[in-house]
């Protein structure tokens, strides 16, 4: 317990250093962009690591929590505060819904049900244009605070608190029941385990995070269009989550890291730099099947031996 | 008093009716032996009695309950626990945790807390307790995977036993196991039954039918064919047919 307060404090001071650190405005920006990955993969991990529920529409709550927020903002004048609540509620309600199909659902049948839920969720923002301005976009979206570097803080300090919480969650009866039914569903429901409900309560929070990471997205890019809501979103998010180590809640946060600075540092290697990045994790996933958490904990042993 | 009751019960798969009109009552605190060949339907009987499968016609009742439509997991909060043929651990998780998440119906963690503290509920010397019980204390923190064979089917035993059942089903449960291991196996079937836990076994293992039941119910082919004492059973030429094939019934 007092190991984990202090590499909480050593956490906070890294957050609190980086922008000190990083001062061109390019790459403060990426450092928000991070803290948003990092919100995006804690949320997929919850109902793909945790629960074991191969969720491909975890895209579609980002941009539920997007699109509603800026809507409340732009058109109905909202407080960003309120908006970014709502945008969390609607986007777990939404998170319920797929629920629904993950009830009857397994394995790839519920991939290709939460794939399509995205696909559906993209074109509805792009051909609402009446709600969502379509492929025209919105403009001249505000962040919620003055400049990056605050936008990054705040961005960053919700994310640890939202570690933090999903920490706590993991390690109560509540992780041990979502565990056990990531591990095998009729023998958790042999204990009484009514994977149903606990399924929704993983994927309406799930979903929630992503809605709440979305609502910080318009803002910090300034412009919302429907094409940052692909449904390659979600396998980026996927990817983050398989890298770093699904099912603990460190390894998600490195690959949300990893995967978002990687290709920024490989952006020198010109137009070979998409080929390095899917060579990377085509060689991750081969060598290091449980991620890079995974990778660690057995080259420690071995080392120790 | 029989504690658990099912009325002319029916299940079909496709053309194979698996389980006819299938009438059993399970005395109070009995030791319970489900025995029949290969394909006779004891596991079948077994999963519509712990709400795997619905049955197509017949009642059903637990301690005066209708257990008709209600599914496997809310017939566990009756008191209605099993173990399965083919072992069905988490795997991938410590033994200690397999049995805390057997715990689930009891814990009353209010959700909040489990965000705020971390608190792994109050079930964790128990649980060790339990994984005394079926002689793994010292392995809490291995991974159930890595267990032997035999470990695994007493390590589902505890975590089936952490639900704290009034009725305990496990469907052969001495299978796989050693002579020693079986042994094992028949103190804790006893002791569990001490503890006041009904007790329905469904097993190929005559030994430990013969030395731990107290009524036998016999199946062959989806219909019942006998039931009584376990001497009674023996000398039964019905039975005996069925085990053993005609020619050796005279």
């Amino acid at each position: 317990m007092k190991s984990r307060f202090a590499l909480f404090l050593i956490v906070i001071a890294i957050i609190a250093g980086l922008p000190w650190l990083i001062t061109t405005p390019y790459w403060r920006g990426i450092l928000v962009l991070c803290a948003m990955n990092v919100l995006l993969a804690m949320s997929l991990n919850l109902v793909l690591g945790y629960t074991g529920q191969l969720n491909l529409g975890q895209s579609a709550f980002f941009a539920i929590g997007a699109y509603v927020s800026t809507i409340l903002i732009k058109t109905y004048g909202w407080n960003f505060w309120v908006a970014a609540l709502a945008a969390v509620i609607a986007a777990g309600f939404l998170g319920l819904a797929l629920a629904a199909f993950a009830a009857r659902l397994r394995g790839h049948y519920l991939a290709i049900a939460s794939l399509g839920f995205a696909v559906i969720t993209y074109q509805v923002l792009l051909n609402w244009e009446d709600v969502t301005e379509g492929v025209r976009g919105i403009y001249g979206i505000l962040p919620p605070v003055p400049n990056t570097v605050a936008l990054f803080y705040l961005v960053a300090g919700i994310a640890a608190a939202v570690y933090l919480l999903l920490d706590n969650l993991v390690r109560s009866p509540i992780g041990d029941t979502l565990r056990a039914i990531r591990e095998d569903e009729v023998s958790a429901a042999s204990l009484g385990v009514n994977a149903a409900i606990w399924k929704a309560f993983a994927f309406g929070l799930g979903a929630g995070i992503a809605g709440l990471a979305g609502a910080f997205y318009p803002g910090f890019v300034g412009t919302l269009v429907p094409d940052a809501f692909g449904i390659i979103e979600s396998f980026t998010m996927m990817a983050m989550v398989i890298v770093g180590g699904m099912g603990t809640m460190i390894g998600p946060v490195i690959g949300a890291v990893v995967l978002t600075f990687l290709p920024e540092l490989l952006r020198g290697f010109g137009e070979l730099r998409l080929m390095i990045y899917g060579l990377a994790l085509t060689l991750v996933v081969l060598f290091m099947p449980g991620g890079m958490v995974q990778a660690w904990v057995s080259l420690k042993n071995r080392l120790r031996a | 008093m029989s504690l658990l009751g099912a009325e002319k019960l029916n299940k079909r798969f496709g053309g194979v009716r698996a389980v006819q009109d299938v009438s059993i009552a399970v005395p109070q605190g009995a030791i319970f032996a489900l025995i029949g060949p290969n394909g006779a339907g004891k596991s079948t009987l077994l999963n519509l009695l712990s709400g795997i499968y619905q049955p197509d016609s017949g009642s059903l009742s637990f301690d005066e309950v209708n257990l008709i439509g209600l599914r496997a997991h809310q017939r566990v909060r009756l008191g209605i626990a099993r173990t399965f043929q083919k072992i069905r651990l988490f795997k991938q998780l410590s033994l200690l945790e397999n049995v805390l998440a057997g715990f689930h119906i009891h814990q009353d963690v209010p959700l909040w807390q489990c965000f705020l503290s971390g608190a792994s509920g109050r079930f964790r010397a128990e649980a060790l307790e339990l994984l005394a019980f079926v002689g793994l204390a010292d392995r809490a923190n291995d991974r159930a995977g890595a267990l032997p064979y035999g470990q695994q089917r007493m390590l589902e035993i505890a975590r089936a036993l952490a639900t704290r059942p009034k009725l305990f089903m496990l469907d052969e449960p001495a299978a796989g196991l050693n002579a020693a291991e079986m042994e094992f196996l028949l103190k804790r079937l006893e002791n569990i039954n001490k503890r006041n836990v009904t007790v329905v076994v469904v097993e190929h293992n005559m030994d430990l039918v013969m030395n731990v039941a107290q009524r036998v119910f016999v199946m062959d082919h989806g219909v019942p064919l006998f039931e009584g004492t376990p001497r009674e059973v023996q000398a039964n030429p019905q039975v005996i047919e069925a085990y053993l094939g005609g020619e050796f019934a005279a």
